[in-house]
């Protein structure tokens, strides 16, 4: 009888280190960072490569970025939380078309972004996961000697680990995305907030 | 010019100013557009019909509380419907709705949007041309090391106000930090010209201002400002810039009414020829730049408050 006892305590401490194991592993391999450095040394790659150089290049070497950008980041999440509620009720066609609009926007921000880098360096400061979400920071520091934190939120999906927002120095880009678009829906429709981001896209395509 | 006006005065009739202008303001904003909407997006919702009241704080928070439910109720049947569709979809992303919605509305209302709107305008033009022309022409005369050098100077000489507004939250690390820092960058680094502190002890600089005392102290931003010259600001932030008008030496260094003008104009070009590029990207990336700065602003200033 007391032979049998002690089964329950052998049985919940190793479930419980097992658990440890599942959880813990992630946390030591630092994949959101893995990948989110991955991503930027591409670009990077891309804008310090001196083949590359030169207005004549452009449109190649916005396409080498775009891939590496298409790569990491998840536009469709990105949508879903920017549109928010105004999200459900959307078609399926309505969706698509404002993912593909917004992903275009989100894009091109970043290309300027990336297009007038001038050596600045990026240093990985920390990184927490919690579940399937995680979260990397980074700060970069600019050559007028100022430090920008951004933060990247990641999710995983079937191993991948995405991004879905972008925060600078504590402002999210979704949520800021999100005041905008719930303002001018509010102001006028959906339709007036597509038709405002087409012109945006447009401008400079 | 028969204008030797000295500095306090300088000090007192800024400050009178913008106590006047700002208490016009909100007096003029409150009579004027009493009925402009609390930028509030609940009163899209169907079940938001007791909006149409005259919104109180608390009863928007409650119409909130009351809306967040009932998307709570409907999600199920969303997922239900969804799942029917597309079995590959993520479950869990259709709980990924934010809750933030709620604390930024309530804490950061617009009353006065259509006044600051104007001033956005005015001050989008006013950077356009002239702030920005005026600072290229500068950024060409002055490498950049050099800038970096006055925008040292000068935040080293605006050290009173970190120092109090951090002694008055009682971060005594913060406090310590900042005294390290006068002491060494204005002596090792040449009167705040090298920002020595930052690069040998690695002591960031500590960016504390009397808004984020107020904050401390459990006050709220009050409503969003858009100021002009000044820009975005809270009436809490703009509270705290005058005070920090109080704290800063310059004012007592250079009493005359015109050098103490010119060296606020210079600090300012020097800033701003730093910063070029950030409006701009910002009213580039956004659909209604007017809601992009107020919503960074509020987020930033959080941060702020937080840290």
């Amino acid at each position: 009888m007391e032979k049998h006892r002690i089964w329950p305590y052998l049985r919940s401490l190793f479930g419980g280190v097992l658990l440890i194991l599942m959880f813990a592993a992630p946390c030591f391999a630092g994949v959101p960072t893995d990948g989110i450095k991955e991503t930027t040394d591409r670009i990077l790659a891309v804008v310090s490569d001196p083949a590359l150089k030169g207005p004549e290049n452009k449109k190649k070497r916005g396409l080498l970025i775009r891939k590496a950008v298409d790569e990491r980041f998840n536009w469709e999440a990105m949508t879903k939380r920017s549109l928010a509620r105004h999200w459900r009720k959307r078609t399926e066609a309505e969706k698509k078309e404002f993912v593909a609009l917004f992903g275009k926007l989100l894009e091109r921000t970043y290309l300027d972004k990336v297009g007038s880098y001038s050596g600045e360096k990026v240093i990985y400061v920390g990184e927490t996961i919690d579940g399937r979400y995680g979260t990397v920071t980074a700060k970069i520091l600019t050559h007028s000697q100022t430090e920008v934190e951004v933060r990247y939120r990641l999710k995983e999906l079937n191993g991948d680990w995405r991004v879905y927002d972008i925060s600078v120095e504590g402002v999210s880009l979704v949520n800021n995305y999100r005041k905008q678009f719930s303002s001018i829906i509010l102001r006028s429709s959906y339709d007036e907030l597509v038709k405002k981001l087409r012109a945006k896209v447009a401008e400079k395509d | 010019m028969a204008s030797v006006i000295e500095g306090k005065q300088f000090m007192g009739f800024c400050k009178r100013l913008w106590f006047v202008l700002i208490f016009g303001l909100v007096c003029w904003g409150i009579q004027g557009h009493r009925d402009i909407s609390w930028a509030s997006p609940f009163d899209s919702r169907q079940n938001a019909a007791t909006l149409e009241v005259d919104v109180v704080g608390h009863e928007l928070i409650q119409t909130a509380r009351l809306d967040e439910d009932s998307a709570k109720t409907s999600v199920p049947e969303e997922k239900a419907a969804s799942k029917e569709e597309k079995p590959t979809e993520d479950p869990e992303d259709s709980e990924d709705w934010p809750e933030d919605e709620l604390s930024e509305d309530s804490l950061f209302p617009d009353p006065l949007e259509p006044m600051n709107r104007a001033f956005f305008e005015f001050n989008d033009a006013a950077y356009f041309w002239f702030f920005k022309p005026v600072s290229e022409g500068y950024s060409v005369v002055m490498p950049e090391v050099l800038r970096v050098s006055i925008r040292n100077f000068f935040t080293n000489l605006s050290m009173p106000i970190r120092l109090v507004s951090s002694l008055l939250q009682g971060k005594i690390k913060s406090v310590g930090m900042i005294l390290v820092r006068f002491v060494v960058n204005s002596s090792a680094g040449f009167l705040g010209f090298q920002d020595v502190a930052k690069q040998a002890l690695d002591y960031p600089i500590q960016d504390e201002d009397l808004g984020q005392v107020f904050a401390f102290y459990g006050i709220g931003p009050g409503f969003y400002l858009n100021l002009p010259f000044l820009g975005a600001s809270s009436l809490r932030d703009t509270a705290g810039w005058v005070g920090g008008l109080y704290l800063n030496p310059l004012d007592y260094i250079l009493e005359d009414w015109w050098s103490n003008l010119g060296a606020r104009a210079f600090d300012m070009t020097n800033k701003t020829s730093l910063r070029i590029g950030e409006y701009e990207a910002l009213k580039d990336a956004s659909l209604d730049p007017y809601v992009a700065m107020r919503n960074a602003y509020f987020q930033y200033r959080l941060n702020q408050i937080e840290k």
